[in-house]
């Protein structure tokens, strides 16, 4: 059981093409984390996972418990286990955090099934206060007027919440302080579990300190150039990235 | 040191001796065009064409939806539609008689001519009295003549597009204007040849009851790019007088064209034109307009986007005191997938002037991806100036994307008054606070253009505020 | 009385008469909607208000249904020889419809008045519905000092039913109101209204649902008032299938330092179209105003139209005044977050609109509660 994803190459509608032949394996219960250079791709890899429409896959193929992941619209992709904490989370005005979190629920029940309705606000209200967030914010617009940071942690009780099976989160760790990224690591922490997985998109050796992955990727120009432990992301911090490019 | 016997008022009114070989009198009659077509030797198909117009003239009602109260005050038979010195036009500035030298003198003609003219098709009345093309332009193969000539000598090149982008029959000033007009620039660009340097024409009415009806027709072939600048004056007379102008833009695929007018005539003047582009495919066409004078303006620069990813865009810069209504604004009509347009208006209106915004942005049914921006700022001077907005929206389908903001203001106070308290009088600091206002549009207009437009609103100012 | 009374009060009656004399003449020269009619421009006068006039021509007897809830002895029944309501209704203005208006004076006689003396805690519900032609007029007078909240519901009993409703609404100095009209599954729809705004605060909510033609003129007028008076008119709906809504408002500041605010919003699904012309008219001398008014409009599908034409005419000094209008798709960033938490397409389609409108609703709400 695991996200498989093999020779995938993939474009901005129209435009460049970014992902030159993406493989990879995150088996169920493994933390990867995936660094590379600006442009490299990364953004890319997650939003295309997910089904974002400006981009196209031209070919490969990724897996998800053995599913065909673009087979799947987006929302059934969500269904089946996959998420993704935006980089920039986006702004939906009018509709509350808690009705959307409830559309977003309900949409995985059975048919026929209510949500029960008190057993939501109890859970959600917890989460949010373990995330440090006001409780003021069910009736908020999810994302409308929040600050970058509030934004990464409603991401993060979304994630909360749905649990899913696969999370990807891309550069969760911009805008964060310190604080706020001790809270979100520990929620993170606290998911990690033998039937989930997770995907950390990020530039810096900061969140992998606090989230200690199990495989490091290095993603350059749309591909996978390294893959290793812990000292990956080490000798990143000292050395940067250069040596990506005397490779070439 | 003004050596002229004729005064000279702030805002450039004043008046010269009339002197014309050829006068077709008042009012427009089959007989007036035939007067206007022998005088200009033109071809029959041409007199037929104008004698149709003429009918579809008198059987055109006014205009209604857009038009201002103001227009049914115009007597077609009190103006004169045709006078001319002569039909050839002077090649050059030794031939052009002194009287009308004076008045170039008096417009600043020959300085401009000399800080970057690249040819000059200035027109006295109907007929260009005054026509330079400097020789690289026509080594390149660009066509620049007036409307009479155009007709005559490149039949092949501008027919085909002669009143197709604005036909005789879109409005009664447009049929108006198929009947009488004479004057004006036919411009050819060749496929790929890109002017540096822009091309200009200066008109001016100066006969009384004269009726101006310039055409021009400009027709820009595949990645061909130039700009094109008019500024217009006129003196001031006891009785109306009429301007209504019809210009025909024609970006073909990838060219572009920017048409920069400065208008500045008297307040007796209606001034009535019709200004409509053609973009085609990756064209884009820019219309920068200033309006002045004249009493009555009524001027919508429109761009028909008829190509995909067509651009259009409307800069316009309005400035209406007492007895001055500027109705003015654009028009972008998005009838092809991937089409963008942009508006920006600014007006200002200063004692009992009236400025208003007329504007219509159309997508049309089935086209995606289009995406129109307009934002139109009024800035009120006196408290009986007035301001108007009437913009017409309409979006076809979930695929485009339109946007309008307007705002009204007025000069803040707190501002004129630390001016005032630095030294400057509330005319200087009311003058800059209103150059500040239209400054990023200022900045669109070539140089000397935008100078002379400084120095108007300082005059205003000063007029206005004193 | 005094002499200064007597002589003011005289002057008033002199200037009604004349007034009256006006209007009668205003209804006989008045001409049926046609297309060359700048306030119809865009609203198929020809198809929809012909409809409409045939029928208030015809034999068809007005009939319906008028209820009223907690409103004690406000409430008053508008009656044929009602002569002071009649010329409040014949003094009132429309929008491009005084020959319509005429046809609605010909029909005067039912629908309610309420005179609100004393402030209520609970909303006033007025209730009409039909299932033929019924053209009731509302009037709706708020004393000085007085706070009230009034809801009407126009409902049609079958789908073929028709309602033409005037409503007059007068509120004096220092008093507040919030008033809500809710309209829904008529084949033909069309409420006149008017605001006569004295020095008080308004708020004013339309939605108007499954109508096939809907047709509605706001005029809200500021006749004297202060920093705190102020005009504000909201609306939200969705047409969708092959429905016209047609909405056209005035907000007219006859003297300054008030206040006025406009937003309507809507979304627009299948062939539906979505027409919205309104115009701020700030008169001579009516200094200090701040005006806003504001269109916008989220389009659903490939053969939805939206018309909009939001104008200002500003003849005083010293005003703060904007209007904007946006049409736009909804936005796919937004649908794809949404879906990416497992939403399906067309609930999040659903919960968009939804939140889209939410603002006007609960602008609205917030208004109203804090009174």
């Amino acid at each position: 059981m695991s996200l498989i994803i093999k020779d995938l190459y993939a474009r901005v509608k129209d435009g460049a093409q970014i992902l030159n032949g993406v493989s990879l394996e995150i088996p169920k219960g493994e933390v990867h984390a995936i660094m590379g250079p600006n442009g490299s791709g990364k953004s890319t890899l997650s939003k295309v996972l997910c089904g974002h429409p400006d981009y196209e896959v031209i070919s490969g193929t990724a897996e998800l418990d053995g599913q065909d992941i673009f087979a799947m619209t987006v929302d059934e992709r969500s269904r089946a286990g996959l998420f993704l904490a935006f980089q920039y989370p986006v702004e939906v005005p009018g509709v509350s955090n808690a009705n959307f979190l409830r559309a977003a629920l309900q949409a995985r029940l059975p048919k026929g099934e209510e949500l029960d309705a008190v057993s939501f606000y109890k859970t959600m209200r917890s989460t949010m206060t373990k995330l440090g967030m006001d409780t003021k914010f069910t009736a908020r617009s999810v994302n409308e007027g929040f600050s970058g940071g509030e934004k990464k942690r409603n991401d993060i009780l979304q994630m909360m919440m749905l649990e899913p099976t696969y999370a990807i989160l891309d550069e969760t760790d911009s805008g964060l302080d310190v604080d706020a990224l001790r809270i979100v690591s520990d929620g993170v922490n606290a998911m990690r579990a033998p039937y989930r997985s997770f995907m950390i998109i990020t530039h810096y050796k900061r969140l992998l300190d606090y989230i200690k992955p199990d495989v490091v990727h290095v993603l350059y120009k749309g591909r996978i150039e390294r893959t290793g432990g812990y000292e990956l992301v080490e000798s990143i911090e000292q050395n940067g990235f250069d040596f990506l490019k005397t490779e070439e | 040191m003004d050596e002229s016997p004729f005064q000279i008022d702030t805002r450039g009114e004043f008046a010269f001796p009339e002197n014309h070989r050829f006068d077709a009198g008042y009012g427009l009659t089959e007989a007036t065009i035939d007067y206007i077509c022998d005088a200009k030797g033109e071809p029959d198909w041409v007199r037929q064409f104008r004698k149709d117009a003429l009918k579809r003239f008198h059987e055109m009602p006014m205009p209604t939806h857009w038009a201002p109260e103001g227009i049914n005050n115009l007597d077609f038979d009190q103006i004169r539609y045709y006078l001319a010195h002569g039909t050839a036009p002077y090649k050059s500035w030794d031939d052009v008689p002194d009287d009308v030298k004076r008045t170039f003198e008096r417009l600043g003609v020959p300085e401009q001519e000399r800080a970057f003219l690249a040819g000059v098709d200035a027109q006295y009345d109907s007929e260009t009295a005054y026509n330079n093309m400097r020789e690289e332009l026509s080594k390149q193969g660009v066509i620049f003549v007036n409307s009479t000539e155009g007709l005559r000598e490149y039949e092949h090149i501008f027919r085909p597009w002669f009143g197709k982008v604005i036909p005789v029959n879109d409005n009664k000033f447009s049929a108006l204007n198929h009947a009488a007009f004479s004057g004006g620039s036919f411009i050819y660009v060749p496929k790929g040849v890109k002017l540096a340097q822009p091309l200009q024409a200066y008109f001016r009415i100066n006969s009384e009851s004269m009726g101006q009806f310039e055409r021009t027709l400009i027709i820009a072939d595949e990645g061909a790019e130039l700009m094109y600048m008019e500024g217009c004056t006129a003196p001031k007379y006891d009785s109306a007088t009429l301007h209504s102008g019809v210009v025909e833009l024609v970006a073909l695929k990838g060219a572009k064209i920017q048409y920069v007018t400065v208008q500045n005539w008297a307040t007796n003047v209606y001034n009535l034109v019709i200004q409509r582009g053609l973009a085609m495919e990756d064209a884009e066409i820019r219309w920068i307009d200033c309006n002045i004078g004249s009493g009555l303006t009524m001027k919508y620069p429109a761009v028909v986007l008829q190509g995909r990813r067509a651009r259009g865009e409307v800069v316009s810069i309005s400035l209406a005191h007492s007895g001055q209504l500027q109705d003015t604004g654009a028009r972008m009509i998005h009838a092809a997938p991937e089409t963008t347009s942009n508006i920006v208006a600014k007006s200002i209106s200063i004692g009992e002037g009236r400025a208003s915004y007329r504007g219509e942005v159309n997508v049309l049914k089935g086209m995606k991806g289009c995406k129109n921006n307009t934002e139109c700022d009024a800035l009120l001077i006196n408290p009986t100036s007035r301001t108007d907005t009437y913009p017409a929206i309409s979006v076809n389908g979930n695929a485009s994307a339109v946007q309008h903001e307007a705002s009204v203001s007025q000069v803040d106070e707190e501002m004129l008054f630390y001016m005032q308290q630095r030294g400057l009088t509330r005319a200087q600091a009311m003058s800059l606070a209103v150059n500040g206002f239209i400054n990023d549009l200022v900045k669109e207009f070539p140089m000397e253009y935008s100078v002379e437009l400084r120095r108007l609103i300082d005059l205003e100012m000063e007029d206005s505020i004193g | 009385m005094s002499m200064e009374e007597a002589f003011a009060l005289a002057e008033a009656e002199a200037k009604l008469q004349q007034a009256l004399a006006e209007g009668k003449q205003r209804f006989e020269n008045a001409v049926v909607p046609n297309r060359y009619n700048e306030d119809w421009r865009f609203g198929r006068p020809n198809k929809y208000a012909a409809a409409l006039v045939e029928l208030l021509q015809s034999d068809t007897a007005s009939s319906g249904k008028a209820e009223v809830k907690n409103a004690g002895d406000a409430a008053m029944v508008v009656t044929r020889d009602d002569d002071d309501l009649r010329q409040t209704e014949m003094l009132m203005p429309s929008i491009g419809s005084d020959a319509l208006l005429g046809m609605h004076l010909k029909r005067f006689g039912s629908g309610y008045a309420l005179f609100i003396e004393k402030s209520i805690s609970e909303p006033i519900h007025i209730y009409y519905s039909t299932g033929g032609l019924y053209t009731p007029s509302t009037f709706i007078m708020v004393a000085p000092g007085v706070k009230a909240e009034v809801i009407e519901h126009h409902a049609a009993d079958t789908p073929e039913a028709t309602m033409f409703v005037t409503r007059n609404i007068h509120v004096a100095e220092g008093s507040e109101l919030s008033v809500s009209l809710h309209s829904s599954g008529f084949s033909r729809y069309m409420c006149i209204t008017d605001i006569q705004n004295m020095g008080g605060k308004v708020h004013h909510l339309t939605t108007h649902d499954n109508t096939l033609w809907t047709r509605e003129e706001t005029v809200a007028e500021i006749y004297a008032g202060t920093e705190s008076t102020c005009n504000n008119l909201y609306s939200a709906n969705r047409p969708a299938g092959e429905s016209i809504l047609d909405q056209h408002t005035r907000q007219i500041h006859h003297v300054g330092g008030a206040a006025s605010d406009l937003l309507y919003k809507n979304v627009v699904d299948d062939n539906a179209t979505a027409i919205f012309a309104g115009n701020i008219y700030v008169a001579t001398g009516a200094h200090h105003t701040d005006a806003y008014q504001s269109n916008r409009n989220m389009l659903l599908s490939e053969k939805a139209t939206i018309h909009s034409l939001p104008g200002l005419e500003i003849l005083a000094d010293k005003v703060r005044c904007s209007h904007g209008s946006a049409s736009a798709p909804m936005d796919d960033e937004q649908l794809f977050y949404m879906c990416s938490r497992g939403i399906p397409r067309r609930e999040a389609q659903l919960l968009v609109a939804e939140g889209f409108l939410a603002e006007v609703i609960n602008k609205f709400r917030a208004l109203s509660q804090s009174s």
